[in-house]
């Protein structure tokens, strides 16, 4: 008999050769020494296996009896946090009750304007940063993002259905050619200028320290700056993100603003839709439309043609409006020169908050309604809502639960890893919206920027069911081999994050470090999922 | 092994605590937890709670997923005590019953794929034996050892769900391929390339 194959002596060595073969390989090996030491070393390597396999890998079971102590880790990594949240709630609670001379208020970032500030100085900065180099890196972060999301989607979806990876193909074959295909004119500098003589025949995309339009953009324009002015004439819509946007000229179409001040001193064909601390609509100021304004102080000295919209700390009306004025907030005045078309509502807190001077003209009727400021836990309403919110995200985790229950309990677990998941959530959770925008600038990525977004939201919304699994199943250390387990861990899991966001100043960030749990627990499953069984 | 190998399974000196349950045999502690005595059970649960884990910890590849897994044994044990007839070792029995929560877990986990895929044709099979030294054969220290077990814990379930079976549970190669839905010589396969690989890792680690 010749020398056998390295597997026959294997079959031999672990004793499960047909008799008569084995009886062969006995004879053979009394013959050959070569491989009766090959069968040596097998054997040599089954005792190891077996003396290995005899000591447990990593730790032992013996803490089972103990499940609130069991991971000792996410005491640890809850300590941490607890002492994060305790420290960031001290230096907000001392920030609150520090008096800082109100020329400083813009030192204090927990004040209003301090935060305005800090929010465009940093988004300027970010944005712009008075050098190349960080749009730069925005740019190739953006396009990074993007190009992983698709290569990663249109790997996911290779491996899941090979058929349809020719039509994946031809798919990022046409994202590629579109990529490059803006239909907008950018501009990007210190000082973004279109001259009094200059017109832009299609929509003007600027960023710069300072962006001026002194003549005519035929199209939308898109500004990003410290200081957006137009004196010139915006022929579409003007979209600005700044500290300061000021109108001196005319913008034919509606104007929607992230700003710190609005300042309207020229015409606008449209409506207003701002989001401002302050917004000021001069007496040379003319609106062709409404206004839809939240801010911390409003002044209407010019015209608005219809209805005027206000959530506002304090809002000084002495234009006129032609239809309705609503105003939410803290303050109202009406001047002498004052004159409101239509209905003047008020939601204020006292009656004394609202003043209207004799000479002032209401058409319609006056609405003062005053609002008992509530504590919202005294309210049942918010048990209401927050009983529906609880049902909605069991009824969610059901569904979850029942229709895709490795996914969903995988995805749990996956949040026990801790820091891995909550660092891979924000980086989901930041990366996410900016590879959409990105997107979202091509012809044909505009569907599937959509279809992310739906599925980023989706992820949003699902991170504190994951989370609340997995908080339940560390807690309650149930078998978790029912739905029924399955779910009471995740209603006490739910119940825990509910309560703990309600924390006064840690709530908000207990929500956010929830959100990227569960968004990083999600992405690793979904790449965990996705890699393919290794072949035999 | 007859059933009269129960008997010698008892506690080992020095894992009691003194208690009169401590000290019984594994036939009347079996014979007790049949009739649902909670101490009895408790009894099996300390004797035998870390072979189950052990065995569901490789099979499964987590402690997490592991210590439910074997809380999930013991919780099935209650209920199917009766049904063990003393034709096994008791040890054997469980083994046998945790092994199949397991594979059932992995099944569940992938029920998209089959946990253990079919053999495709390997030219290594074929080859000729060769002496040679094995990083394998070779473990001796406890780091190597650890070295071992962690190669393990990183093999594909395809391979690491048989070799676990075979060297951890002692099944032989007809029970193995019975409980993977496997013909028995890709179970021989299947355990042939595990240890191949294993050999590959160690080797590789030791450069």
């Amino acid at each position: 008999m010749d020398c056998c194959s390295e597997l026959t002596y294997a079959i031999f060595v672990d004793g499960e050769l047909a008799a008569e073969e084995a009886r062969q390989v006995r004879n053979h090996l009394a013959a050959c020494s070569r491989c009766r030491e090959f069968v040596e070393t097998l054997r040599a390597e089954n005792r190891v296996l077996k003396a290995v396999l005899r000591e447990l890998p990593e730790e032992a079971p013996g803490r089972q009896g103990l499940p609130w102590f069991r991971r000792s880790w996410v005491w640890g990594d809850l300590a941490a946090v607890a002492t994060v949240l305790a420290l960031g709630a001290a230096v907000s609670q001392w920030f609150e009750e520090q008096r800082v001379p109100e020329v400083l208020g813009w030192l204090n970032p927990f004040s209003s304007a301090g935060g305005m500030n800090l929010i465009f100085s940093l988004s300027y900065y970010f944005g712009h940063g008075g050098t190349a180099v960080l749009t730069r890196y925005a740019d190739i972060v953006g396009w990074l993002s993007l190009l992983g999301l698709l290569g990663s989607s249109a790997l996911l979806l290779g491996r899941r259905w090979r058929r349809s990876r020719s039509g994946l193909c031809l798919l990022t074959v046409l994202l590629a050619l579109s990529l490059p295909s803006f239909a907008l004119e950018r501009r990007h500098s210190e000082f973004v200028t279109v001259a009094a003589n200059e017109t832009v025949d299609d929509s003007l995309v600027a960023a710069g320290n300072t962006v001026r339009i002194e003549g005519v953009v035929k199209g939308d324009l898109l500004a990003f700056g410290r200081t957006v002015e137009v004196s010139g004439t915006v022929k579409g819509d003007l979209l600005s993100w700044a500290q300061r946007t000021e109108v001196r000229g005319t913008v034919e179409g509606h104007i929607y603003t992230f700003s710190q001040s609005l300042d309207v001193g020229g015409q606008v064909g449209r409506s207003i839709y701002a989001w401002v601390q302050s917004l000021r609509v001069d007496d040379k100021g003319h609106v062709g439309d409404g206004i839809v304004v939240g801010a911390a102080d409003v002044g209407l000295e010019g015209d608005v043609t219809r209805s005027v919209t206000v959530f506002a700390g304090s809002a000084d009306v002495s234009g006129s409006i032609g239809r309705d004025l609503t105003m939410t907030g803290g303050n109202l005045t009406l001047a002498n020169a004052a004159r409101v078309g239509g209905n003047l509502t008020a939601r204020v807190h006292q009656p004394k908050d609202v003043h209207i001077a004799d000479g002032a003209t209401i058409g319609g009727k006056r609405d003062i309604q005053i609002q008992v400021k509530k504590i919202r836990f005294a309210h049942p309403k918010f048990y209401f809502f927050q009983a529906v919110w609880l049902l909605a995200a069991m009824l969610v985790g059901w569904l979850g639960l029942v229709l895709f229950p490795g996914f969903f309990q995988g995805t749990a677990q996956a949040v026990g890893a801790g820091w891995r998941s909550a660092g891979l959530g924000l980086a989901v959770l930041v990366g996410a919206p900016v590879a959409m925008v990105v997107g979202g600038a091509t012809l044909v990525g505009i569907p599937v920027a959509l279809m992310l977004l739906a599925f980023y939201l989706a992820a949003i919304y699902l991170a504190k069911v994951w989370v609340g699994a997995f908080l339940g199943k560390i807690l309650l250390k149930r078998a978790t081999a029912t739905t029924r387990d399955w779910l009471l861990g995740l209603l006490v899991g739910l119940l825990i994050i509910t309560v703990a966001g309600f924390i006064p100043y840690a709530g908000g960030l207990i929500r956010f470090g929830v959100v990227c749990l569960g968004l990083g627990a999600f992405a690793w499953q979904l790449y965990h999922t996705s890699r393919p069984a290794a072949t035999t | 092994m007859e059933p009269a190998s129960n008997k010698a399974k008892g506690p080992r000196p020095g894992e009691g605590h003194g208690s009169r349950m401590e000290e019984l045999e594994l036939e009347s502690v079996l014979e007790l937890a049949r009739g649902h005595d909670a101490d009895a059970l408790a009894e099996l649960h300390r004797r035998y709670v870390r072979r189950v884990f052990g065995l569901c910890r490789y099979l499964l590849g987590s402690t997490e997923t592991a210590e439910d897994a074997t809380s999930e044994v013991f919780l099935k044990l209650q209920r199917s005590i009766d049904s063990y007839d003393g034709s096994v070792p008791f040890p054997s029995w469980l083994l046998r019953v945790a092994g199949n929560h397991c594979i059932d877990a992995l099944r569940r986990k992938q029920r998209e794929r089959q946990v253990i895929g079919e053999a495709e044709a390997d030219p290594a099979l074929l080859e000729v034996a060769g002496p040679g030294p094995s990083p394998l054969s070779e473990v001796i220290s406890a780091e190597q050892q650890a070295e071992v077990r962690q190669a393990i814990a990183r093999l594909p379930e395809n391979y690491r769900v048989p070799l676990v079976l075979r060297y951890y549970s002692d099944l032989s190669y007809d029970s193995i391929a019975q409980r993977l839905g496997l013909k028995r010589d890709h179970v021989a396969v299947l355990l042939f390339r595990a240890k191949r690989e294993l050999r590959r890792v160690l080797a590789r680690e030791r450069e």
